[in-house]
């Protein structure tokens, strides 16, 4: 309903302005943009890395949560995480149906998955990995993950 | 009313909302109103062709249908609604306005005062920008009406001015050469005054002035925009009242802290409501850009017109 306003207004808000080590790669219409992000500290594990997020909206977006993956390219790999899986689906509470509040918006997400990766020292991908991705068909939004774990 | 007509009205309305789904709007039109002589006093057979007509662009149509049918059902929330986007397609964005107002009046005091709230709030920004935009033309035409009558004025002086110097000379009490460059220098001082003058009222036209930014406390920060009818959460926060309520629907805790929050636990934010209108009107124009491409009509008033 007002999702291509809201939108168009971060854009704009973004514009010149955003954090160190995020940067809008694709945003030219209100349905799917593209992001990369970086970290900016020298956590080893992330070291002179990008990574690329795609970001796909509904038309109730803010009110309903953007789904957010991390996808792969030639040279933007899956970063190693315990809740990213290797397909690049990311289980984050502020993502999830219920953790999701509409003052949340691209800058935040990009800010929060910095914050996530920053403080990661585990080169581990979440546990049931390998079935996960063979196996899911589930679109991320509609995965009900247990958010059982606070320590990373 | 003989027996039965109320079935039959009722059976072509049905028919006629079939065609109004399917994007038929003159047959539906054609229905309901079959449907209004069987049965003339049905408020919502009123509604129905009025949302039909709304469709086919006939505006007095519309109008003339949203009356009778408020004239049935005082609290009619959709005739209001389609009322006031008649009046605003026939340019009287006051009377607008009032439709549009009474409708998200109507809307917040019933049960599910949702998506439809929202789509009130944008309907009423909509009429205010248009209202805006009649007062800027008078504006700009009284001004340039203003700036033409001072030039004339300036101009006649000068003309009696140069009448006056020329007389002196043919009466032999001024030389010619002397005249003349009198009357040069008047001359370029009219020149400078019109320039002055006009110079004056470009700088005072707003369009040289900065936009201002609007200040953040005003903006909803769901949406962004700024706020129409705030209310304020436990936590002090305030949001615009239709886009806090959608997101309570699905998930009822504060945006902020996610403590538990109850669409009831709402309050209206009164002083920040006025600072919004102030600012608005001092402001306007520019503050809601609400171009009529931005939003996708058919599905932005879709939920409004389940027929």
């Amino acid at each position: 309903m007002f999702a291509s306003k809201r939108l168009q207004k971060e854009l704009s808000k973004m514009q010149g302005k955003l954090p160190p080590g995020i940067e809008v790669v694709k945003a030219e219409d209100f349905s799917e943009w593209l992001m990369d992000i970086k970290v900016v500290d020298s956590n080893p594990l992330y070291a002179g890395e990008t990574y690329r997020l795609k970001f796909a909206f509904s038309s109730n977006y803010p009110i309903e949560a953007p789904e957010v993956v991390f996808v792969q390219t030639t040279d933007r790999p899956i970063p190693w995480h315990p809740h990213i899986y290797s397909n690049g689906i990311i289980c984050l509470d502020l993502l999830d149906r219920q953790g999701w509040s509409p003052v949340h918006n691209v800058e935040s997400i990009c800010v929060s998955l910095q914050s996530m990766l920053t403080s990661n020292t585990k080169k581990e991908r979440p546990p049931g990995d390998e079935n996960f991705v063979r196996y899911n068909t589930q679109r991320p939004r509609d995965i009900s993950f247990v958010f059982h774990d606070n320590q990373v | 009313m003989p027996p039965g007509n109320e079935y039959a009205a009722e059976q072509l309305k049905n028919q006629g909302n079939v065609h109004f789904k399917n994007g038929e709007y003159e047959q539906a039109e054609a229905l309901y109103s079959q449907a209004i002589q069987k049965n003339s006093k049905n408020p919502l057979l009123f509604t129905n062709r009025a949302n039909a007509r709304l469709k086919l662009e006939k505006w007095d149509g519309v109008i003339d249908d949203c009356l009778r049918s408020i004239e049935l059902m005082k609290d009619n929330m959709k005739a209001y609604f389609y009322l006031a986007q008649a009046q605003l397609s026939v340019h009287h964005p006051n009377e607008a306005l009032t439709s549009a107002l009474t409708a998200y009046e109507l809307c917040t005091k019933t049960a599910q005062q949702t998506s439809n709230a929202a789509t009130l709030t944008a309907l009423v920004l909509k009429c205010k920008k248009a209202k805006w935009d009649i007062r800027e033309r008078d504006r700009i035409r009284r001004r340039a009406d203003l700036l033409a009558e001072l030039e004339q004025k300036l101009e006649l002086d000068y003309k009696s001015t140069i009448d006056g110097i020329e007389e002196s000379v043919e009466k032999g009490e001024k030389g010619r050469i002397e005249g003349q460059e009198e009357k040069q220098e008047r001359k370029l001082e009219w020149e400078k005054k019109v320039n002055d003058l006009r110079t004056a009222f470009a700088l005072s036209d707003p369009e040289h002035l900065q936009k201002r930014e609007v200040p953040d406390y005003l903006v909803d920060g769901i949406t962004f925009e700024i706020m129409h009818d705030p209310v304020v959460t436990r936590n002090g926060r305030s949001y615009e009242r239709a886009t806090l309520i959608e997101h309570l629907k699905r998930s009822p805790t504060d945006p902020l802290t996610r403590e538990p929050l109850m669409i009831d636990q709402l309050r209206p934010n009164i002083a920040l409501k006025e600072a919004c209108t102030e600012f608005m009107e001092q402001n306007s124009g520019w503050v809601y850009d609400c171009e009529d491409g931005e939003n996708d009509h058919d599905t932005r008033w879709a939920h409004l017109s389940s027929v």
